[in-house]
């Protein structure tokens, strides 16, 4: 087959960016907002006066008007500047919402940012652990009746966040994935490739939690930030200026005494005005990732902290894997990036660790003794798009195109070939 | 998105991040491949961080085409004619491309805007040495010079192992596409749209526009065209170009959407086929809520 010469085309599609790029590089080519401004203004004056004189007239303009939309950065300012085109994110919380959103977007990904013709390429694409059968046939379908691509492997998130540590050291396929996206956040045990499906935990705290969370504080506080830009503003400092804290009361003190130092000045300039404005950016940069070891300062209904559960995780994993799994939690996605994030989770983890190993020592009374338990959070350059960088791995090696559906596999037995996926076949 | 761009989006956003970090240049290897085959690689070094080496390699032409030293006819005068002293050519090229440049960040256009036409000319690769024979031919048509192959069927290379036919004139150029699709539904799609095609250039609109045909068998100018080149399952595409549809700046633009009309066609067949699973989706979603 002429496709499998050239290297595969791989795109992550997460909740807040996709990360795209072909097979064999270090980096994707092009990471952008999952978001589609569509002109929608077409649509609703077909259907409002449908028998209208001149249909055809207004049914080739609607035509056109279906080529008529952008993604990424461009939607976003395009969305700003006119109010012809309406923003619609294709996916929420790790799970495709709006396929015809997604149709498109795909469509342009390929065309207009990667200008590859698809028929040349084998496609890598990722979903969630928690992604439906349906909604991977549904992907198949589109992948195969749309692009006509020559083979699709629909690869599981969590297992190319592993598999992005291969070429750094051994191949360890053993390993937690902790995996905040922007939508959505999971905890899963991966046992020799397999994902152990029945301890998958997913947590409702993720990346955009942590934005709207320093939104509210600022606005709590009183800053001076135009309505319609402070999401906006929340997310840049979320990205620039969020750390992680060892300690929060430490944390405050240190702020209060030093203000200069720790407090941060936010520019900017009002959309619709044009005038400068500036605010300070104070406790919310580690008030922020807080969120994840203290979730009732931000959320009342759900308080179980990050790192209790990846010990649940754990915990109700086959026990011959525990271990083995406490030596290797890997963290992947774009809102781990936060500094010292690992430091801070491997300290937690490790503290509950030695408290159950403690108390069960002391039952026995000092006459079976435990041995210490490893605690491990790795964290590695490319956290942001590890999930990418392991599909840029795996679709590079020759048994790639071997694992992949093809066109004739889907044309012979129809899209319910992309129903299962090999890693929750594994042994349990 | 209606037409393809010409510069690639990739290689102008390196080019462009490369140049407003010059001094903390990083270590980038890098490949990739677009629609037709063209495959790039670039490279640049820590050591040296203002040069930067971009291969491309083009289509596999068939045996119809003429190419001179792996490039075709015209190419590397027009490397040259384009980029000026920024740019250098390696020869040989690297292993396995047709051709490898050597750009030098620190020979610049002192200007912004200079600065930025060269990128995205440099981003433009492809259409310069893609589109070199057939630029020729049509610079000809617009200075209205007679061709020294006049009258006479010129191959270009567009796809790997295809290409399309000129019949260059002193006062026209014909250009005829046979067209290709490996899939059935796109070969249905793409007639109709080829024959929409022809019938949108008759509304008043586009007057000017390049007369163009399509017949489903081969035309007569490819009368001496060889046998393989004339089996196409959506048949022949023919536009005749005039000069006024080369002058000044019209040239690059005609050039570019030239080469790569085929990617166009396969672009919008591709949209329609999203365009109806839209329509069938909404469909369905009518049909339940009437259950």
């Amino acid at each position: 087959m002429e496709a499998a010469s050239r290297p595969a085309v791989v795109i992550d599609n997460g909740t807040g960016y996709t990360k795209m790029g072909f097979a064999g590089n270090v980096e994707p080519s092009f990471i952008v907002p999952t978001v589609v401004a569509v002109n929608e203004s077409f649509v609703n004056q077909s259907r409002s006066s449908a028998k209208g004189s001149n249909w055809l007239a207004q049914h080739s303009a609607g035509v056109m008007a279906d080529l008529d939309f952008f993604i990424g950065e461009e939607a976003v300012t395009r969305s700003r500047s006119s109010s012809t085109y309406n923003l619609s994110y294709p996916i929420r919380q790790g799970q495709v919402y709006n396929w015809d959103a997604m149709e498109r977007f795909w469509q342009q990904c390929i065309f207009n940012y990667l200008r590859c013709d698809p028929e040349d390429h084998y496609f890598l694409l990722t979903e969630s652990p928690l992604t439906a059968p349906e909604s991977r046939e549904y992907t198949g379908e589109i992948m195969f009746e749309t692009f006509n691509v020559p083979g699709l492997y629909i690869a599981v998130q969590p297992v190319l966040a592993l598999a992005a540590g291969y070429t750094t050291s051994k191949c360890e396929m053993t390993g937690v994935v902790v995996d905040i996206g922007d939508g959505a956040t999971h905890v899963v045990p991966v046992a020799d490739g397999y994902v152990i499906g029945s301890s998958i935990k997913s947590i409702p705290i993720a990346g955009k939690d942590v934005t709207l969370f320093i939104q509210q504080l600022m606005r709590e506080r009183g800053e001076h930030i135009p309505p319609e830009d402070s999401l906006e503003v929340a997310r840049k400092v979320k990205e620039t200026y969020c750390y992680t804290s060892s300690d929060i009361v430490k944390e405050f003190n240190k702020h209060d005494k030093e203000p200069s130092k720790y407090i941060k000045q936010w520019r900017g300039i009002k959309p619709k005005t044009g005038a400068p404005y500036s605010c300070d950016i104070g406790y919310e940069r580690f008030l922020g990732p807080e969120v994840f070891f203290n979730p009732e300062i931000y959320n009342s209904e759900f308080t179980t902290p990050l790192p209790a559960v990846i010990d649940n995780c754990i915990q109700s994993a086959p026990i011959d894997t525990r271990r083995a799994l406490y030596k290797n939690i890997v963290l992947s996605g774009g809102s781990t990036m936060f500094k010292d994030f690992h430091r801070r989770l491997q300290r937690d983890v490790k503290k509950i660790v030695d408290t159950r190993v403690f108390a069960s020592n002391a039952r026995f009374g000092g006459e079976v003794k435990a041995q210490p338990v490893e605690v491990n959070v790795v964290s590695h350059p490319i956290q942001r798009f590890a999930v990418w960088f392991g599909g840029s791995v795996l679709a590079s090696t020759p048994e790639f195109y071997a694992a992949c559906h093809t066109k004739a596999e889907y044309e012979e037995y129809g899209a319910s070939i992309c129903r299962t996926n090999q890693v929750f076949k594994g042994m349990y | 998105m209606i037409l393809l761009q010409s510069p690639s989006r990739y290689l102008l956003q390196i080019l462009s991040t490369r140049l407003h970090n010059l001094d903390k240049g990083v270590e980038l290897d890098c490949h990739w491949v677009e629609f037709d085959d063209v495959r790039y690689h670039v490279q640049a070094s820590v050591k040296n961080p203002h040069l930067l080496l971009l291969s491309v390699s083009l289509p596999t032409p068939p045996p119809e085409t003429v190419f001179q030293g792996g490039l075709p006819l015209g190419a590397i005068e027009a490397v040259k004619a384009a980029y000026g002293v920024a740019v250098q050519i390696l020869d040989p090229p690297r292993d396995g491309f047709n051709l490898t440049v050597k750009m030098n960040f620190s020979k610049l256009p002192p200007t912004e805007e200079y600065r930025q036409a060269l990128l995205i000319k440099v981003a433009s690769v492809r259409e310069v040495v893609l589109g070199a024979p057939l630029r020729v031919f049509l610079r000809h048509l617009a200075s209205r010079t007679v061709a020294p192959e006049r009258d006479m069927l010129v191959a270009l290379v567009h796809r790997p192992k295809e290409s399309f036919f000129l019949v260059p004139q002193a006062e026209k150029v014909t250009v005829v596409f046979p067209m290709r699709f490996n899939d059935s539904t796109d070969t249905i799609l793409a007639t109709s749209f080829l024959q929409e095609f022809v019938e949108a250039r008759r509304s008043a609109g586009l007057n000017n526009a390049p007369p163009c045909s399509w017949s489903p068998s081969p035309p007569l100018e490819l009368k001496g065209a060889p046998l393989e080149a004339l089996s196409a399952n959506c048949g022949f595409v023919t536009f005749v170009i005039f000069s006024r549809h080369v002058e000044g700046k019209k040239l690059d633009k005609t050039v570019w959407s030239l080469s790569t009309f085929h990617a166009y066609v396969s672009y919008h067949v591709k949209c329609s086929e999203g365009f109806m699973h839209t329509r069938m989706r909404r469909r369905v979603e009518s049909l339940i809520q009437k259950f």
